[in-house]
């Protein structure tokens, strides 16, 4: 079923799918989806703010960002599936295999990919959602506070997958990228929510 | 439209009549993404037929520029020409006559043709705009990847981003068709 397409579902049928049967959509999907909302409210408070200037090309880069976490959302249901069974596979299997142990690793590195790729689209989101706060109408800038929470959620939520994803290599510069992608997303948000209390 | 040689279309479909090779290329270059564009995306047709239809597109346009009665119009006319040799082929592929086809089923080519606007308003930018929206909205870059490559401070790619996006828009509405002064 990881073919649907998300746009496609009813949000009730999603959020059933999510809560489901163990494979995909799972957390890394949930968290793309979580920065695609963050990006469209974004873009909600942007259009909103008739009076500034740069709004509408804030529209379009939180749509752009929107549209590619909702990509991403799929193609982290589908890589994380084929590294769940590879990795039953290998659990149901005793004896040692190299060609499957190197297989399953492929899968493994590519399920820590598409996190990567969420987290750092959830950095983009928080930053546009700070200049959405700045700038946008004031009615609308406690929205971008919560677009800037969600950002860091999806954020720091992609970056926990890619830790889990590579496992105990610590050295590795995807989990340093995925790190700062988190702390970037999470600061824009603590500074928001603060300026709203 | 302008390219490398600063030509407008009037100005490319003189120099061709002049038998200026450069000027051949440039027409080449300029049209052959739209060409394609019209055959794979607004027909439909296969790699091979949208080939074929590119090579005899522009080889009608090398022997016949002398009918384009109005300069200024080359874009239409390449459209025409285009839409017409799409339609030749899939009549082939169908073996019906061409004349019982219509466009009913092509994609709407209002698309493509905006699409072709965006990326000429594109080329009156700046260099600096067109390389940050190139690496935005068609590579797919982030803004911590634009801010290293380019060495610009992350916090100013989005506002950065979305001034080029205004001078785009105004360079479609006509407001603004010069847009060669800005530092941007």
């Amino acid at each position: 079923m990881t073919n649907d397409d998300y746009l496609e579902l009813q949000l009730g049928d999603l959020l059933d799918r999510l809560a489901a049967d163990g494979l995909a959509p799972g957390g890394g999907s949930a968290a793309a989806l979580t920065v695609a909302f963050a990006a469209r409210l974004v873009a909600m408070v942007s259009r909103c703010s008739t009076g500034w200037s740069e709004a509408p090309g804030v529209v379009a880069q939180a749509n752009a960002i929107g549209e590619r976490a909702v990509e991403l959302a799929h193609t982290d249901g589908r890589v994380w599936e084929e590294a769940l069974i590879a990795l039953r596979d290998a659990e149901a299997k005793e004896s040692a295999d190299a060609r499957r142990d190197f297989a399953l690793e492929q899968k493994l590195e590519a399920a820590a990919a598409a996190p990567l790729e969420i987290a750092s689209l959830g950095a983009d989101a928080a930053a546009l959602a700070a200049l959405a706060g700045e700038h946008g109408e004031a009615t609308y800038r406690a929205d971008a506070a919560a677009a800037a929470a969600l950002a860091a959620g999806g954020a720091t939520a992609a970056a926990h997958l890619v830790r889990v994803n590579l496992g105990v290599r610590s050295a590795d510069p995807r989990l340093a990228r995925a790190r700062a992608s988190e702390e970037a997303a999470r600061d824009v948000a603590a500074r928001l929510l603060e300026s709203h209390r | 439209m302008s390219g490398p040689s600063g030509f407008t279309d009037a100005e490319l479909v003189r120099a061709c009549r002049a038998g200026d090779a450069d000027a051949w290329n440039e027409l080449v270059e300029r049209y052959s993404r739209y060409v394609y564009a019209i055959a794979v995306r607004g027909f439909r047709l296969s790699d091979e037929d949208a080939e074929d239809v590119f090579q005899d597109v522009f080889t009608r346009i090398y022997t016949r520029l002398d009918s384009l009665r109005e300069d200024s119009a080359l874009r239409p006319w390449i459209a025409q020409l285009t839409r017409r040799r799409c339609l030749d082929a899939i009549a082939a592929r169908r073996e019906v006559p061409a004349e019982e086809l219509t466009e009913e089923g092509s994609t709407d080519l209002t698309e493509i043709e905006e699409a072709f606007e965006v990326r000429e308003a594109l080329t009156s930018l700046s260099g600096a705009c067109q390389d940050i929206l190139d690496r935005f909205f068609t590579r797919d870059q982030s803004y911590k990847t634009i801010s290293d490559e380019l060495e610009i401070p992350s916090g100013t790619i989005a506002s950065r981003i979305a001034r080029c996006l205004g001078r785009l828009r105004e360079t479609l509405e006509g407001r603004n068709p010069a847009d060669g002064g800005s530092r941007e």
